[in-house]
C-alpha cells in the first residue's frame, strides 16, 4: 500500500499537527517518572498487561475488571491525559462498479489502498477522589463520509464512575453508579458489544461497506447519542447486576458529532446480569443482557412517529491467563425485536423492480420506500478466539453472523437494467449498497495476526471474508456482486501515550 | 449569577478533590491509609484478602515471613527486584508506600492462615516424591544443597528465607529459573548459586512437591 492521495495528506497533516500537538504538550508537562503509558497506567505505575489481558487492548484481565468496577480510583492521582493515533489501510476485493452511469469511486470510498492516519483520540482519564474515577474520549476522524477526506472531532465513549467496596473475610461487595454515553461502555466483560469483537483499533471503512451491515440496537445505535445513569452491585467476585436508565440529552460533551435532541422518547432502560467464577489462571463469565428503547422516527422532532426496539441477549467470556500464554474467547448472541408505529409500518406495498423500490399507495411516484413490515426481528451471533504470547504475538479469529426478517423496506437497486433511472430520474443506486433479497442477513469470518512491539504500540493485519451478505451469497445486489467481493484486508498501526 | 456559579463551581471542586475515604480508599501514595484497608482494598485483588491467590500468576502472601517479605517490597518500590512478574505489577503498587505501611502489610499478611493450595490434589506422585528427595536432600551431583537448611523442614521459611510451603508451583518454577538465568533478584543472589545446578525439570518437582505442602 503507498500513500497516495493529496487529499490524504491533507488529512495526515492535519491529524500529524493534531497528534504531534498532544504529544508535545505532555513531553513538556510531563517528563519524569512516567514510563511512557497512558493514563491509566501512570495512575498505578503498572504495565498494560495488569489490566489487558496479554497486553491487548481492550481485553480486561480480572484485575482489570476490578480496577474498572471500582470506579478507576486504585492508584495516585496523576495528569489524567492520553491520547492515541491510528494509521490504518484499507483494501477490498474487488472495487469494480458495474454501474456505467456512476461514478466508479462513488461506491468505494477514496482511502481504498490508501495508507493513512485515520483516527486520533485524546482521553480525560483517572482518579478523581477515592471513590470518583472515569474517562472521557473526544476522537478526530479523518474519513468520514465514503467519498470525503474532511476530518472532524467527535465524542466518544465515556464512563464517569462513583463504587465503593466493602470487603474482608467474610464479604466482598462493590456497589457503584456509573454515568455513560454508550449502553455497555460500562460493562467490563469484552463479550458486551462496546468493548467486544471489533472495537480495536477501529473499523475498517468507517463506512458501511466491509463490516456487518447492521446491529441490534444495544450493539452501537445510540453511542456517543445518549446519556444514561446506572447503579450496579458485584458481590463477592461471583454475581454481578446492574440497571440503568438512558435518555437523550442536550449535554454536547457527550454526544457532540452525535447530537440527536430527541433520538429516545423518554427513558430507556437497560439491565444486565453475570456470573463469574475464577480457578486457577481461568477466568470465566455467563450473562445477560437487555434493553428497550423508543425511538423517534425523526430524531430532531419529539413529535414524530416512534419505532420500539427491544433487545436481549446472552453472552459468556473465557480467559486463560499464566505468562507466557494468554488465550481469551467470547461469545456473544444479541436478539432485537423491532416493533414500527402503526402509521409508520405495515403500510401496502411491495418490491416494484422497475422503480427499484418498494412502492405503493402514498409513496407512488416517490422515492420513498414503504414499510410493509409492522414489526422486524435482528439476530446477531459473534464469537472470537484470540493468543497472544509473551504479551507480543497474537492472533485471533472471529465469526459472525446476523440474520433477521426480510423487509421490502430493505431492499434497492433495479433488477433489470444497470443503466436505468430510478422514479426521480436519478442514476440508480449504487450497487455496493443494494439490496435485492429484502433480507440484511450477512455471515463471515475475520482473522487477524498482531504484534506488539511496544506496550502501547500494536500493528495489525485483518482480513474479513464474508460468505453471505445482505442476504445472499452471490449477486446480492442484482449486477452479480457477490458476498465475497467485499472481503476487506485491514492494516493498522495503533499507538497510545 | 455568573461569580456565584464559579465560585460553587470551584468549591465543589475543592471538596471533591479534597474528599478521602481513608477507611476504603484504594488511594496509594497517602502514609495515613492503614496496611490493613491498602491490603484489603488494593492487595486482595491478586492476591485475595487473606493473602491466597487464585491464579498462580500471584504468589500467595499467607503465613509469610515478615522480613521477606519487607524484603521484597523495598525491593519492589527501589526497582532492585525486576523480574517481569515483579516490575509489571508491583513497582507502579509499591512506589508510594511509606515504610510504616510496608510493615503494616507484612504483618497483615504474615498473620493470615495459609491454606492447601487447591491445585495440589492435581499433581503426580512420582513428581512430588521427586521433588520432595530434592527439597530434603538437594542434588549431590550438581552441588545443589537441600532446601530445608533455610527454608525449613516443611517449608514453612525461616526470616529473610521465604515461606514455600502451599506457593503455586508455576510462580515457584518460574522464579526458580529467574534466579538461575539472570540478575533480576539481586536480594536474592544466594539463590543463583544454589539453583546453578537445577535442570528444568528439578525445578518443576521440587515446586510441585512443595505446592502440597
Amino acid at each position: 500500500m503507498k500513500i497516495t492521495s493529496i487529499r490524504a495528506f491533507g488529512a495526515i497533516r492535519k491529524s500529524l499537527w493534531f497528534v504531534t500537538t498532544f504529544i508535545s504538550v505532555f513531553a513538556a508537562g510531563y517528563s519524569a517518572d512516567s514510563f511512557a503509558l497512558p493514563a491509566f497506567a501512570r495512575q498505578t505505575g503498572q504495565n498494560c498487561v495488569a489490566c489487558h489481558a496479554g497486553g491487548n487492548f481492550p481485553e480486561l484481565t480480572s484485575y482489570g475488571r476490578m480496577f474498572k468496577l471500582t470506579g478507576y480510583t486504585l492508584g495516585e492521582r496523576t495528569i489524567p491525559l492520553s491520547a492515541m493515533a491510528v494509521v490504518s489501510g484499507t483494501k477490498m476485493r474487488n472495487t469494480n462498479n458495474p454501474n456505467p452511469a456512476g461514478d466508479p469511486r462513488d461506491d468505494f470510498p477514496m482511502k481504498n489502498g490508501d495508507l493513512i492516519v485515520s483516527t486520533g483520540s485524546i482521553f480525560l482519564a483517572g482518579k478523581i477522589t477515592d471513590n470518583i474515577g472515569g474517562f472521557y474520549q473526544a476522537t478526530y476522524n479523518t474519513w468520514n463520509t465514503p467519498d470525503k477526506w474532511t476530518g472532524s472531532w467527535a465524542s466518544d465513549n465515556a464512563d464517569f464512575r462513583y463504587a465503593d467496596r466493602f470487603i474482608d473475610p467474610q464479604r466482598d461487595v462493590i456497589f457503584g453508579m456509573t454515568l455513560n454515553n454508550n449502553p455497555t461502555a460500562q460493562d467490563p466483560w469484552n463479550s458486551a458489544p462496546a468493548w467486544g469483537f471489533d472495537v480495536a483499533p477501529g473499523s475498517a471503512w468507517g463506512g458501511s461497506y466491509g463490516k456487518i451491515p447492521a446491529s441490534p440496537l444495544v450493539a452501537g445505535g445510540l453511542a456517543q447519542q445518549v446519556l444514561g445513569i446506572g447503579g450496579y452491585v458485584y458481590w463477592d467476585k461471583t454475581i454481578y447486576a446492574e440497571l440503568a436508565g438512558y435518555q437523550s440529552t442536550n449535554n454536547k460533551a457527550f454526544t457532540y458529532g452525535n447530537f440527536n435532541a430527541s433520538r429516545i422518547s423518554g427513558t430507556a432502560p437497560y439491565g444486565r446480569v453475570a456470573y463469574t467464577v475464577d480457578w486457577g489462571g481461568h477466568s470465566l463469565m455467563f450473562g445477560a443482557l437487555g434493553m428497550s428503547a423508543k425511538l423517534h422516527n425523526d430524531p430532531t422532532d419529539s413529535s414524530s412517529p416512534t419505532t420500539q426496539y427491544n433487545d436481549w441477549g446472552l453472552d459468556a467470556q473465557y480467559q486463560y491467563i499464566l505468562d507466557p500464554h494468554t488465550f481469551t474467547a467470547q461469545v456473544s448472541y444479541l436478539n432485537e425485536h423491532i416493533k414500527y408505529d402503526s402509521g409508520t409500518g405495515g403500510q401496502p406495498g411491495a418490491y416494484d423492480s422497475n422503480s427499484g423500490i418498494a412502492n405503493s399507495g402514498a409513496n407512488t411516484g416517490t422515492n420513498a420506500q414503504s414499510l410493509t413490515n409492522s414489526s422486524d426481528t435482528l439476530n446477531l451471533f459473534r464469537i472470537k478466539g484470540s493468543y497472544v504470547y509473551r504479551a507480543t504475538y497474537g492472533g485471533s479469529l472471529s465469526y459472525f453472523g446476523l440474520h433477521g426478517s426480510s423487509n421490502s423496506a430493505y431492499q434497492m437497486g433495479v433488477s433489470g437494467d444497470p443503466t436505468g433511472l430510478d422514479v426521480n430520474g436519478s442514476p440508480t443506486l449504487f450497487s455496493v449498497a443494494n439490496n435485492v433479497t429484502g433480507k440484511q442477513d450477512t455471515t463471515g469470518w475475520t482473522a487477524e495476526a498482531f504484534v506488539l512491539p511496544l506496550q502501547y504500540a500494536r500493528i495489525g493485519l485483518q482480513y474479513t471474508m464474508f460468505s453471505k451478505y445482505l442476504g445472499a451469497s452471490s449477486n446480492y445486489d442484482g449486477w452479480g456482486r457477490n458476498a465475497k467481493d467485499n472481503n476487506t484486508l485491514f492494516f493498522y498501526m495503533w499507538g497510545a501515550y | 449569577m455568573k461569580k456565584l456559579l464559579t465560585i460553587g463551581c470551584l468549591a465543589a471542586t475543592v471538596g471533591i478533590v479534597a474528599c478521602t475515604n481513608l477507611e476504603r480508599s484504594r488511594t496509594l501514595g497517602n502514609p495515613d491509609i492503614s496496611a490493613t484497608v491498602m491490603a484489603q482494598q488494593v492487595c486482595s485483588n491478586c492476591h485475595g484478602v487473606e493473602g491466597t491467590s487464585i491464579s498462580p500468576n500471584f504468589p500467595n502472601l499467607a503465613g509469610q515471613t515478615e522480613e521477606y517479605f519487607v524484603l521484597q517490597m523495598t525491593g519492589f518500590r527501589g526497582q532492585s527486584r525486576a523480574d517481569p512478574a515483579g516490575f509489571e505489577y508491583m513497582w507502579g503498587l509499591s512506589r508510594g508506600l511509606s515504610d510504616d505501611q510496608i510493615k503494616g502489610l507484612a504483618t497483615y499478611f504474615g498473620k493470615q492462615t495459609p491454606v492447601k493450595n487447591p491445585a495440589a490434589s492435581s499433581e503426580k506422585l512420582e513428581v512430588i516424591s521427586a521433588g520432595e528427595a530434592i527439597y530434603k536432600n538437594g542434588v549431590a551431583e550438581s552441588n545443589v544443597p537441600a532446601c530445608t537448611s533455610c527454608h525449613g523442614d516443611v517449608g514453612q521459611g525461616n526470616a529473610q528465607f521465604p515461606r514455600l510451603a502451599g506457593q503455586h508451583a508455576d510462580y515457584l518454577t518460574k522464579q526458580l529459573m529467574v534466579f538461575q538465568r539472570t540478575d533480576e533478584r539481586p536480594e536474592g543472589s544466594i539463590m543463583k548459586t544454589i539453583a546453578h545446578g537445577l535442570t528444568e525439570q528439578n525445578m518443576k518437582d521440587v515446586a510441585a512437591y512443595l505446592q502440597t505442602l
